[in-house]
């Protein structure tokens, strides 16, 4: 088992990890930017290393910076959480020359999800469904028409080194596409480094299912249930719920059979999600897999139980998924996440600075992950998520009634925050019947169109 | 640690210029803080220096007195050199070499006053002002991390 453990992240997810390593008796290191100097995550720490001014480049994401840290407090192991780091497969090639153990998939395991056409490809090799669209890389505008002319428009384009709904643009029209793609290639080119491009059919109104994978070093693969994550915001995720209102017990059944046997072909190790949208015939098509542990994680812990950051710890130090939880994972009850950000309900617009006053809600079936306090400060360098408040029914019925309750009781003072957003989304009669699409906010007048 | 020794520190730390001051003994563990030393946030941070290709840009210098320092305080006027990366302080080229510089000597700007090893590699840290050094703040082979005083200069 790890002695030491240096978490390179920051926020409410640095304290996540801190909470699991402390449970495990495993001594823990943050690292913070001059920005959070007087953050929750650097106090709760057991040791606390300052790596840079407040700009993420400068710190969070300095990998020399991160490695250092880990060298001089003479950590075994990093966790990257979500964000920042986790997905660098470079990074994780770091740790490991430097004798550090990456909390996360392998390398070329995050190397190859991160090429969002390769996952894709590899996901359809081993039987799992995907969206109809181009073999691989775009190779011209042509190719690029005569791919869309078959599969039938609209599509979008994707970058491959992209992901969470950067670096896409939508097709409705062969005149439109090579300008289109122009666009989409520099923007790729400039975000990601990398201008590949393929091409999906586009699904105009889809719900957004994502799958939890735990797996362990030893070719054991466990799917722990679903998330419904469709609320959401220019591809940013709002509300999270699970199990998914419209997953049967037969599809979850099918895909999680399906997915165990592809994940094993592919060697995947750690926590991860599978992502996939489904269609208006209630079909599920994958998208993407994210090597990481996820924001939303909560929801899954509520309904099974499991302890997901701890089981990344425990499936590192090498224990087989036996060891660890309960086969196969039982899904009971229903929970849902509200992502509380540091925003204007109505107009989005940032709102970073102190909180004066801070009424965190409590109570039966409610969890509260944030490094918020009275008298701290949300800087405005990073995501402005304050808090995850998450509620758990024996229905989601129960769910939806708590999360109400604790949404009224929620008093954020000093700062804008989306909560009377929430409060709105979950009073919607098509929330709670459960009619959802990714253009829930819109078609509901919540968010300007 | 028992309630004499405590106040014994509250006492020392009243006394001295530090800001900030933690002490771990075994499983005790102490912070003092001075009350209106949490930084405000009312306007972003100016933009810092574009790193040089050799690596270390250093953070702005301030005149200020360094937190934790170890031996003597420098006086308003000098100016604090500080890490600008995280890693290991030497305050020679080699083990057993004569330092780069000892308290009185006068430096250059681009001289070296010390390496701070990370990943393996040794950046070398150099003055940025024409000055005397007034104080060593880093003991050789302790760990620091960015932000930390390193020297004191008082520049001429």
């Amino acid at each position: 088992m790890f002695q030491k453990i240096l978490i390179a992240n920051r926020g409410e997810i640095a304290l996540r990890v801190i909470c699991a390593c402390k449970e495990l008796g495993i001594r823990t290191v943050a690292v913070y930017s001059e920005a959070d100097r007087n953050s929750l995550h650097a106090r709760f720490a057991d040791e606390a290393i300052c790596i840079g001014p407040a700009k993420s480049a400068r710190s969070y994401l300095d990998i020399p910076s991160v490695i250092s840290a880990a060298e001089i407090t003479n950590a075994n192991a990093i966790h990257p959480g979500y964000g920042f780091l986790s997905e660098n497969a470079d990074f994780a090639d770091v740790c490991e020359t430097s004798g550090l153990r990456f909390i996360g998939p392998k390398p070329e395991v995050i190397r190859t999800m991160g090429l969002k056409q390769r996952a894709r490809a590899a996901m359809e090799e081993h039987g799992v469904p995907i969206l109809p669209g181009s073999k691989g890389i775009l190779k011209s505008a042509e190719d690029a028409i005569e791919t869309a002319k078959t599969v039938g428009y609209p599509v979008m384009l994707k970058a491959s080194a992209g992901g969470g709904g950067r670096g896409m643009r939508v097709v409705r029209a062969a005149e439109e596409l090579p300008a289109l793609m122009s666009q989409a290639q520099a923007e790729a080119t400039a975000a990601f480094s990398c201008g590949d491009l393929y091409l999906e059919k586009l699904i105009e109104a889809p719900r957004h299912i994502e799958f939890q994978v735990l797996a362990d070093e030893h070719g054991n693969v466990e799917i722990l249930g679903e998330r419904e994550c469709t609320i959401q915001r220019r591809h940013q995720k709002l509300l999270e719920e699970a199990p998914s209102p419209c997953v049967s017990h037969k599809l979850r059944d099918s895909m999680s059979k399906r997915l165990k046997k592809a994940l094993r072909a592919i060697g995947y190790t750690n926590a991860g999600t599978v992502e996939f949208l489904m269609d208006e015939e209630g079909e599920l098509r994958f998208i993407e897999v994210n090597a990481r542990i996820q924001v939303e994680h909560p929801v899954t812990e509520f309904v099974t139980g499991a302890d997901l950051v701890k089981s990344q710890i425990l499936v590192a130090a090498g224990l087989h998924l036996d060891e660890i939880l309960p086969r196969p994972p039982e899904i009971r009850g229903h929970a849902i996440e509200c992502r509380i950000n540091a925003e204007h309900p109505e107009t989005f617009v940032p709102s970073p600075g102190r909180i004066t006053g801070l009424n965190l809600p409590g109570g039966i079936g409610i969890r509260i992950d944030t490094a918020a306090y009275q008298d701290g400060v949300i800087p405005p360098y990073y995501d402005s998520l304050v808090a995850k408040l998450i509620a758990y029914g024996r229905d989601r019925s129960e769910a939806i009634v708590r999360m109400q309750r604790a949404l009224d009781m929620f008093v954020v003072e000093g700062i804008q925050t989306s909560i009377p957003l929430h409060q709105k989304i979950l009073a919607h009669p098509d929330f709670q019947a459960g009619r959802l699409d990714t253009n829930f906010l819109q078609r509901t007048n919540l968010v300007p169109k | 640690m028992t309630i004499a020794e405590i106040k014994e520190l509250i006492e020392l730390f009243n006394a001295s210029g530090v800001a900030e001051l933690e002490v771990q003994r075994g499983e005790d563990r102490v912070r003092i803080r001075r009350a209106g030393t949490i930084q405000e946030y009312s306007t972003p941070m100016p933009a810092g220096a574009a790193p040089g290709v050799a690596g270390v840009a250093q953070p702005p210098a301030q005149p200020s007195s360094a937190p934790g320092a170890a031996t003597k305080e420098p006086e308003s006027t000098d100016v604090i050199v500080r890490s600008p990366i995280v890693g290991t302080y030497y305050d020679a080229p080699a083990p057993g070499a004569a330092p780069f510089v000892q308290v009185g000597d006068q430096v250059e700007p681009g001289q070296v006053l010390c390496i701070i090893e990370s990943m393996k590699l040794m950046n070398e840290i150099e003055a940025e002002v024409a000055g005397t050094v007034t104080s060593k703040l880093v003991e050789n082979g302790r760990p620091v991390e960015y932000g930390e005083a390193l020297f004191a200069l008082r520049p001429r």
